[in-house]
Formats: structure tokens, C-alpha cells, sequence
């Protein structure tokens, strides 16, 4: 088998990579939604791109949300293109440093043309920033092959009868595509890979967190079988699934391709005529097949294979499906290899399906409903892909289904889909740059863990070490001195109960922690009282940290205010960890147990 | 364009543009395309296309270059393929001057060129098949460089169109001064007998997105299917794929950079709303019809005519330097109403206005906040500006009234002519009622 991924991961920067919106697309709604057509068109070298007539041939409608603050005329494609967002550079050399890549020294923006719609322009700007890298891994080194840096596209929000809603909120947020050589050895290395390279991409601190903001395509090809591309794996866990059920699909395929080499010899499939059958279910009790149109078609020689299971639950059917659903933008086929009364079909009805479409005991067909044309389609897309199982496994880009299965998307695109970007200067990437960036450069993952175990306990160093956090870690650590553990322990768990309970936990930013440690370090307060305080001050921002500690009364208890109360507790006759305990309950959040320990002790 | 040293060293090896090469850099081994370099690019960096398609940039300095087997043509080939004709559609001629909607991507300047004909467009737009295209290539130029001599040799040539059995005349056209050449024809073609409909795109026809796509649909549906007899303009009507606008060829202007629906008719309604369908529903119902009369072509043109804005401290002595250049006409682009500086002496125009209609030379006034008509009895300045002999043009606006100012100035024989025919509506270019807009 040979294995490679793509990582598409979004950037943290405040701005778009080409224009000045916002690149943290937030709760907004759309405001309005604009329309648009587009045409597949000659690329650079006069040929025009198979994936583009691909989608070009449904013939769409793309809708398009506007956001007021995250969409302004560069996205709708009523203004060229900005200057490149220099922090989204920066960041994407950081990385290309950190894989061991080769930069480039002109940085050229191409234009990879996209006809789904997925961006207003008709392609997405990205270009290669580094090159020839390389990463260790359990299973010796896997080679990074290209690192760019590229615009994300639009977010989709709807599919209906063939029209698109995309929302532009999303579009060019800056993205680093991270594409491996073809070295990983199984579904298990694949997932390592993407795990590890996650990890490096969240090193830098400067990588958007959350759903949506990582995407993993794999390619996939085993001996005698074909490139797949499997587009938009969001989940870390899946990736061995899709590894291993392409694997399967595709050794399915072969086998098909050699039980048709069997059946028909050097012979292919002739084009079957579609019949028409659409009175014969004009009172069905199925919905699916009381439609304006219903078509049937034999498949010579296919009976039995069509059945034909390629992984768990699904067969070379599904396929012929697929198919016919992206070209046609039908609902699905039936076919014969399938339960009928599923499709509340009768016996009688099959035989006379059967009959009509001319199939006999070695042959099987299909039937789809729907609209005229879109059944033609349908159909004519059935026997297109009938005729590629001769061939085997064919080069294609899949999507991943939630199970992690596969289905079909569109052809792999060709060469030609990458052009100049003129409207954007190249960017010129001096050594003295690159030297500034590999000085600030973040150790590796490896490191960080090694020096964070010293200080913190493993599950906490493991949360820190990745978190956006921590480069405000490191900074109160290491500029205020303040015990790691604490910093740590504040940063990740505190805000997150904070949050769970419903505090505006957003309104602490770093600022307002740098403010909290400088206090706690004067001996303003207790380690205790942080979570109080952090409540307060995320609830009323405009307050500052010294005036929250006064306001709650959290004031850690003065040396001589403390002897007061334990001598005031002695004279009550407690001593010892009785009387200690007795001052924790009532005083905990103001004072520090260790000092009350010295003054009781003394 | 790159550098010297790199076109030696690239002559010294015999390679050219688009030859394969292999380029040792800092150790590393590359190999691609040689591209051409763009205009902005770093002209000391050799840019290399990739087999997976991307281009990057490598320094060459102290880089090894050595020649390997193969060659890719770049760049876009026009085809000049003429279209057969089919009895019983309809014909319609396309005559291409140029502009974004002619344009593709030049890897050899970088930016995008004016090269595409109209029978590349209409390959591109299958939907043109239900009619019989005559295209013809008159100019592949950008808009900014036209002038005067242009609008001639356009007018002749959809003069020459308009005399065949085509149901109407469509020219493609760079946008940014598109509306000059519509309100020049507008002039020069007298008795119109069919639409001659001007289009462009404000993206280029390389992309996927482009608006040409629909504007050409639309135009040609609305010159073989309308019975608008005049000079328009149809463009996008929003910034959607979902409807054109004809306006007026007189009574148009592009009002942003950028966008699709740049075009908005000006103190008038559009003509008609046209779809990508070849629907057409008419907005404006006061329009010359198509008729039977003989079209005539009247394309003399007064060149030297000027057109002067006004702004808060401009000097006067700029109409010094076209009186003495010998200039036949100036038109003055005011503020608001027509206002031009009067108050402070040494800056009013005033004493200019009144030297120039003592030389003969009538001097014009439009306003620059485009909507709206100028007046000249309002303030008492505007009496001042009246009273020294300038000519408030309505509610024309200014590139209308400089290009018209052209047309009169070769057809009249003095001042007070001049004047009048100024005032006198010859192509829709004056309204006497404003309409009223949302
Ligand atoms: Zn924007």
C-alpha cells in the first residue's frame, strides 16, 4: 500500500491571508446572499481542467451568506486580492523550519482552480513556501513533500435540487497545507502521522483550536489499484477506518475487474437502451418511485456483482450510486442484487422489470426515479462507471462518510489546474527573515514534554505543552517566577470549570492574568482565592485585579492579623492541626496554610 | 522582466521561456518549467513551474541552471475561427475592441492582456449557439488609452454592421471609459435603426467567476431580440449572476473600481432588465424604436476640447495653458449646483469664463456630485458664472458633455450655436424631468 496525507490547518492570525476581515469567523449572522454562476474555462496551457467540466456539467447555482464582519468585497470577488498577510508567512516558515523544509526564496501565488463553487473566484490562491522535509516517527522517517500556505474556502451550509449556500465567513482565512510523501506504511502509521503533526502545528501556539480548524486528506493506493484521494477527514480517530476500508474497496474492485475479464472476455459492455417504466409504478406504495419519471436499465452480465460486498456494508451497487448522485444530483439507484420489498416492489413487478428491460438469468439492471433529464443522467452516469469496473479502481477524489467509509466526489483533478496569481506580488523570503524565525523557533513537541516534566505532573504537562496558552505560561513562569504547577493549574483548569459553570471566561485575557500573578506574587492573596477572583473579574471586565480582591474581601490575612485569630482559637483551648484545620475552614480563601503551619508551630 | 544577468546566462545556455531546467540551489535539486518573470517579482529570482503545477521562486545567486529535453508553450492561443451561419437564427454582429472582457492572464507582462477575440468569448458561451455570430476584431486595446480617432473607427465599423442583416450590433469594450464611446456613438450615429449595445467585464474571461460570461449572454439577447434602437450600455445589474441592466448610452456611468454592478444609469432609469434566459423586461418606456429608416454615419469630431474639474484651491492659469493651446471648448466640472471659485479675485474663474466666450471658445458647466442637474440662478455666484457667458448643462454629465461638446463644436459655426445645441437633446443625453429613485 502506499499512504500520504494532507493537512489543511487554520492559522491564528487576526486577519484574512488577502483582505482586512476578521480570520475568527464568530456567532454572526448573514446579513444578505448573492448569486453566482461559474464556467469551467481554458487554464494556462489552453486545456481545461477535468475536474472543473466535471462540475461544470451540473450546471449549479452557488448561493453566497455575506457576514458584516468577516466578508467584504475581496470575498464576494468584487475587489482584488490584498497584499499577503505577513504573520500567516511567518507562521507557515515557522513550520516549514520545524519539518526540517527547504524554504523557497520568492514565494509565487497560484491560482488552483475550484468550480464547486467553494470560492467566489473560481479558485483558491496557495502557494509553496517550503519544500523536501522530513519527520520522525516510530516507523523510521516520513518525507514532507510540499508546505504551503493557501486560502480556506467557503463553508457550506446547504445542498438543495442542485443549488449550493455556501457562507463566506470562512473564506480566506489563511490555511497551512502540509502534504507528506507517499512513506506512511499503514492505517496505524497514517494516524501517528496526522497525531504528530497536529502536535508540531499546535506547538507554535499560533493554529486556530476547535471543530473545523484541522482537515486531513489521505491518498491511497495499493498494487494494481488506483490514486484516491479521500477529501475531509475532521476526526483524528477515523483515519485508520478510511485507510483500511479504501484498502478493501479497492482490492473489491479488483476483484470485480477480474470476475468481468472472466464473463466478457476481451469484450465490453454495450450501452443498454433506457426504458421507460414509469406507468408500471404510477400507484406504487413506494414514494421513492411515484415520480415524474422512472427509468430502468439492464446491465449485461453484471448479475451477482452488483451485490458484490467491497467492505462492510458496501457493495459495487453503492458505487454505481454514488455516481449517479454527484453527476445527476439524483436521490440514488436501485438495483437488482438489492431487496426489492425494501422498494415496496412485488415479485410481479420485478419479474416484469425484468422482462421489460430485456434482462435475463446472468444479467442485472437498474432503476432510478425523478425528474426526466435527471434520470437520462442518471442512468448514462451508471453505465459510465459500469464501464470503469473493467478497469479496476479508478483515480478519483472520495469524501468521507461518517462511518468512515468513502463516496465518490468528483474525478482527480489534472496538472492544469494551477495558473499564476497576478493580482499578488510575489513575496521575496530573505535568509535575514528566516534567521529571525528559526532563533524564535518553539522546541519540538519532544522537548517541551521532557522540559515541563521536571516542573508538572504528565497529564498536566501534556495539556499545557499544546495549549494556546502556552506562551502566557512561559512568559508568568519565567518573567514572574510564579511555581509552574500553579500557572498551569490556573490557565487550564480553572478557566475551564469557570467556563463549565458559565462564566464569560473570554473577558480574561492576558492582560487580566498577568495582572492576577504580579498580585499573587506581592502576596496580595492565596493560591485559594484565584478561582474567586478569576469569577469576579471575568464578570465585570472593566475591574481591575486589586480592586476585585478588595471587593470580595479576599485579602490574604497579614503575619499579625493570623497570630490574632490562632491565639484567640488557643485561648478556645484548640492546638495543634485541630486548631489548624478550624482557621482553613473559616478562613481559607485568605490564608496561606503553610505560614499558619510556621505560626502555630512556633 | 528578469534580470540582466540572468538573460545572459539563460542566452549563454540556449534556454528559453517554457524550456524544461534543472536548477541546483543551496544544495537542492529542482526541476520544471522555466516561467517568465512577473512584472513585481524579485528579477534576480528564476521562477520554475513544478510537475504538481505550483511555480516558486529560487534565488540565482549562486545557483546551477542546465537545460534539460523539452519545451511548453505558455500562454493563452486566440482563435480567429469564423463561425458558420445557420438559416432560419437570428445574427448578430460582435465587434471586439479590447478591454477586461478580451483579457487573459500574460505570463510575459505579468498581468492581464487584451487578447482574447469575440469567437474565443463565444465558444465559452455555449448559449450563443441559438444565434448566428459575426465577429469581428477591431482593436484589443484597454479602455484608458482611447480616444477620439477610436470612437471614429468604432462608429464606422458598427456603421458597417448595423448595414448588414444582423438584428443588432454588440461591442465588447474595456469598462473604464466605456461610457465615453457609448455617448460618442450616441452622437455619431444618426436615425439608429437597431441596438448597438456596448458590454465589458470587470473580471477577466480566464476565470471561472467571470461576469463576462452572462454580460455577453445578455447582450446579445438584447441586441437581437429588443426594439431599442439606441446606443447602450448592459452590464451586471448587481453584484449576483442574476441579471443585466441596459442603460442609456448617454445617460451611464461606472461608479466603482471593481464591482460587477459598476455601471448605474444617472438621473434616468435603466432601459431594460435583461436575464441570462433572453428575458428582457423593459423599465424605461422613453426610447428610440427599431425601424426601417436608413442609418446614417456622422463621425466628425472637434478634438480639441478639454474638461476641467474644480476643487478647493485650483488655480485658474490652467485655462491659461489650453487658450493658449488653442482649445475650442472647455467644459468645467463644478461643485453641486455648477459652482465654480468666484469670490476671492485672484482665484475666480470668472475673469477666465469671460475671456474664453469673448474668444468664442464656450465654456460648459457640469457638476461633480454626478446625480442631479446644475442651476444657474440659485446662488448669486451662479449668476455671476451665468452672466460671464458659461453653459449649464442640466443634468448631463460631465464626460457626456465633453464628448458632446466634440460632436457640436464640428458642426456648428459659431458660439451662439454652439450654445444652443449644447442645450438642445440629440441623443437622450438631457432629461427635462428628473425621475424620482429610491
Ligand atoms: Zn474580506
Amino acid at each position: 500500500m502506499k499512504c500520504g496525507i494532507e493537512i489543511h490547518q487554520r492559522l491564528a492570525t487576526e486577519k484574512k491571508l488577502f483582505c482586512g476581515c476578521s480570520a475568527q469567523p464568530g456567532e454572526e449572522k448573514p446579513i444578505a446572499t448573492i448569486e453566482r454562476r461559474q464556467k469551467a474555462v481554458a487554464g494556462e496551457l489552453g486545456e481545461v481542467d477535468l475536474a472543473a467540466l466535471h462540475e461544470y456539467s451540473r450546471n449549479r447555482i452557488y448561493r453566497y451568506q455575506v457576514f458584516p464582519g468577516t466578508t467584504c468585497l475581496v470575498e464576494l470577488d468584487e475587489e482584488p486580492p490584498h497584499d499577503m498577510n505577513k504573520d500567516a508567512l511567518e507562521t507557515v516558515v515557522e513550520v516549514c523550519l520545524l519539518l526540517n523544509a527547504k524554504v523557497v526564496d520568492e514565494v509565487q501565488v497560484m491560482r488552483k482552480t475550484v468550480i464547486d463553487g467553494s470560492n467566489t473566484c473560481g479558485f483558491q490562491r496557495t502557494a509553496i513556501v517550503g519544500s523536501d522535509g522530513s519527520m520522525e516517527t516510530s516507523k523510521g522517517d516520513v518525507g514532507i513533500q510540499i508546505i504551503c500556505l493557501e486560502e480556506e474556502s467557503c463553508g457550506i451550509v446547504e445542498e438543495k435540487n442542485g443549488e449550493i449556500t455556501y457562507r463566506l465567513d470562512r473564506l480566506g482565512i489563511p490555511l497551512v497545507e502540509i502534504a507528506t510523501a507517499a512513506d506512511i506504511k499503514d492505517a496505524k502509521h497514517a494516524r501517528e502521522v496526522a497525531e504528530k503533526l497536529g502536535m508540531i502545528l499546535r506547538a507554535t501556539g499560533r493554529v486556530q483550536r476547535g471543530i473545523g480548524t484541522i482537515r486531513q486528506d489521505i491518498n491511497i493506493s495499493i498494487p494494481g489499484g488506483a490514486r484516491v484521494e479521500v477529501k475531509g477527514a475532521q476526526e483524528l480517530g477515523l483515519i485508520e477506518t478510511i485507510v483500511e476500508k479504501e484498502v478493501k474497496r479497492q482490492e473489491g474492485l479488483l476483484r470485480v475487474k477480474e470476475e468481468l475479464e472472466k464473463r466478457f472476455g476481451k469484450n465490453t459492455l454495450e450501452k443498454p437502451a433506457m426504458v421507460d417504466v414509469t406507468e408500471m409504478f404510477k400507484n406504487s406504495a413506494s414514494k421513492l418511485l411515484r415520480k415524474e419519471c422512472v427509468l430502468a436499465m439492464k446491465l449485461e452480465k453484471f448479475a451477482g456483482l452488483l451485490g458484490e460486498e467491497l467492505y462492510e456494508n458496501r457493495r459495487l451497487g453503492t458505487e454505481l450510486s454514488d455516481y449517479a448522485v454527484a453527476k445527476a444530483g439524483v436521490g440514488g439507484i436501485i438495483h437488482s442484487d438489492e431487496k426489492f420489498e425494501k422498494y415496496s416492489i412485488g415479485k410481479g413487478d420485478a419479474d416484469e422489470l425484468k422482462k421489460r428491460v430485456g434482462a435475463g438469468e446472468k444479467d442485472a439492471f437498474v432503476i432510478v426515479a425523478g425528474e426526466r433529464k435527471a434520470c437520462e443522467r442518471a442512468l448514462e452516469s451508471v453505465y459510465e462507471r459500469a464501464l470503469h469496473t473493467f478497469k479496476g479502481p479508478q483515480n478519483e477524489v472520495r469524501r468521507v462518510l461518517p462511518d468512515g467509509g468513502t463516496a465518490f466526489m468528483r474525478p482527480m483533478p489534472g496538472s492544469a489546474r494551477l495558473y499564476p496569481e497576478t493580482d499578488v506580488p510575489p513575496v521575496l523570503i530573505s535568509k535575514e527573515w528566516i534567521g529571525e524565525v528559526r532563533r524564535k523557533l518553539p522546541e519540538k513537541p519532544e522537548e517541551r514534554k521532557e522540559k515541563l516534566l521536571k516542573v508538572l505532573n504528565e497529564e498536566l504537562a501534556e495539556r499545557i505543552m499544546l495549549s494556546k496558552n502556552y506562551p502566557l505560561f512561559e512568559k508568568i513562569v519565567n518573567g514572574l517566577k510564579v511555581e509552574p504547577k500553579l500557572v498551569a493549574a490556573t490557565l487550564e483548569e480553572t478557566v475551564v470549570s469557570l467556563r463549565r459553570e458559565g462564566a464569560p471566561v473570554e473577558n480574561l485575557n492576558e492582560n487580566k492574568f498577568m495582572e492576577l500573578f504580579i498580585e499573587y506574587k506581592c502576596g496580595k492573596f492565596v493560591k485559594a482565592a484565584i478561582p474567586e477572583i478569576l469569577r469576579y473579574v471575568s464578570r465585570n471586565s472593566g475591574e481591575s485585579v486589586s480592586h476585585a480582591v478588595e471587593k470580595l474581601k479576599l485579602e490574604k490575612m497579614s503575619e499579625k492579623e493570623l497570630k490574632k485569630v490562632a491565639d484567640e482559637k488557643k485561648k478556645a483551648g484548640k492546638k495543634g492541626k485541630e486548631l489548624i484545620e478550624e482557621i482553613m475552614r473559616e478562613h481559607r480563601l485568605r490564608v496561606d496554610i503553610s505560614e499558619l503551619s510556621k505560626i502555630v508551630g512556633a | 522582466m528578469y534580470s540582466k544577468k540572468i538573460q545572459e546566462k539563460l542566452k549563454e545556455l540556449g534556454i528559453e521561456i517554457g524550456d524544461r531546467v534543472r536548477v541546483k540551489s543551496r544544495g537542492e535539486v529542482c526541476e520544471g518549467i522555466l516561467m517568465p518573470k512577473q512584472e513585481l517579482g524579485d528579477p534576480n529570482a528564476i521562477v520554475v513551474k513544478l510537475s504538481n503545477g505550483y511555480a516558486i521562486g529560487l534565488n540565482f545567486e549562486g545557483a546551477g541552471l542546465e537545460k534539460l529535453e523539452g519545451h511548453r508553450k505558455i500562454g493563452f492561443k486566440s482563435s480567429d475561427e469564423k463561425l458558420k451561419h445557420v438559416a432560419g437564427k437570428p445574427t448578430v454582429s460582435i465587434i471586439s475592441t479590447g478591454g477586461t472582457v478580451a483579457s487573459r492572464v500574460d505570463y510575459t507582462t505579468g498581468g492581464v492582456n487584451a487578447s482574447y477575440s469575440a469567437s474565443d468569448l463565444v465558444k465559452a458561451v455555449p448559449e450563443l449557439g441559438e444565434f448566428n455570430i459575426d465577429s469581428k476584431f477591431l482593436f484589443g486595446m484597454m479602455s484608458e488609452d482611447m480616444r477620439a480617432e477610436h470612437w471614429k473607427e468604432m462608429a464606422k465599423a458598427v456603421f458597417k454592421e448595423l448595414k448588414t442583416d444582423a438584428r443588432g450590433v454588440v461591442v465588447t469594450h474595456g469598462t473604464d471609459t466605456m461610457h465615453f464611446s457609448t455617448a460618442a456613438l450616441s452622437f455619431m450615429l444618426k436615425d439608429l435603426n437597431k441596438p448597438v449595445v456596448f458590454t465589458g467585464s470587470q473580471r477577466s474571461s480566464d476565470r471561472g467567476s467571470s461576469d463576462s460570461f452572462m454580460n455577453m449572454l445578455c447582450a446579445v439577447n438584447f441586441a437581437s431580440k429588443s426594439d431599442v434602437a439606441e446606443v447602450s450600455l448592459l452590464m451586471h445589474g448587481s453584484s449576483s449572476d442574476d441579471f443585466c441592466y441596459a442603460h442609456r448610452g448617454t445617460k451611464v456611468r461606472k461608479l466603482h473600481t471593481s464591482k460587477r454592478d459598476a455601471f448605474k444609469s444617472v438621473n434616468d432609469e435603466p432601459l431594460a432588465k435583461i436575464f441570462p434566459n433572453g428575458k428582457i423586461e423593459m423599465i424605461n418606456s422613453n426610447y428610440r424604436k427599431r425601424s426601417e429608416r436608413e442609418v446614417s454615419l456622422d463621425d466628425k469630431l472637434e478634438e480639441k476640447v478639454a474638461l476641467i474639474k474644480t476643487y478647493p484651491g485650483m488655480d485658474p492659469e490652467i485655462f491659461d495653458f489650453y487658450l493658449g493651446k488653442k482649445f475650442k471648448g472647455i467644459v468645467i466640472e463644478g461643485t453641486g449646483l455648477g459652482h465654480v471659485p468666484t469670490a476671492i479675485e485672484k482665484y475666480s474663474l470668472i475673469p477666465r469664463i469671460k475671456e474664453a466666450t469673448k474668444a468664442g471658445i464656450p465654456v460648459c458647466i457640469t457638476s461633480q456630485c454626478i446625480f442631479g442637474r446644475v442651476h444657474e440662478f440659485v446662488y448669486a455666484n451662479l449668476r455671476k458664472e451665468y452672466e460671464a457667458g458659461a453653459v449649464f448643462c442640466g443634468d448631463m454629465l460631465s464626460e457626456v458633455a465633453y464628448v458632446k461638446l466634440m460632436h457640436v463644436l464640428a458642426h456648428s459655426k459659431d458660439l451662439e450655436e454652439a450654445k444652443k445645441l449644447m442645450l438642445t437633446n440629440i441623443a437622450g443625453e438631457l432629461n427635462e424631468r428628473t425621475p424620482v429613485f429610491e
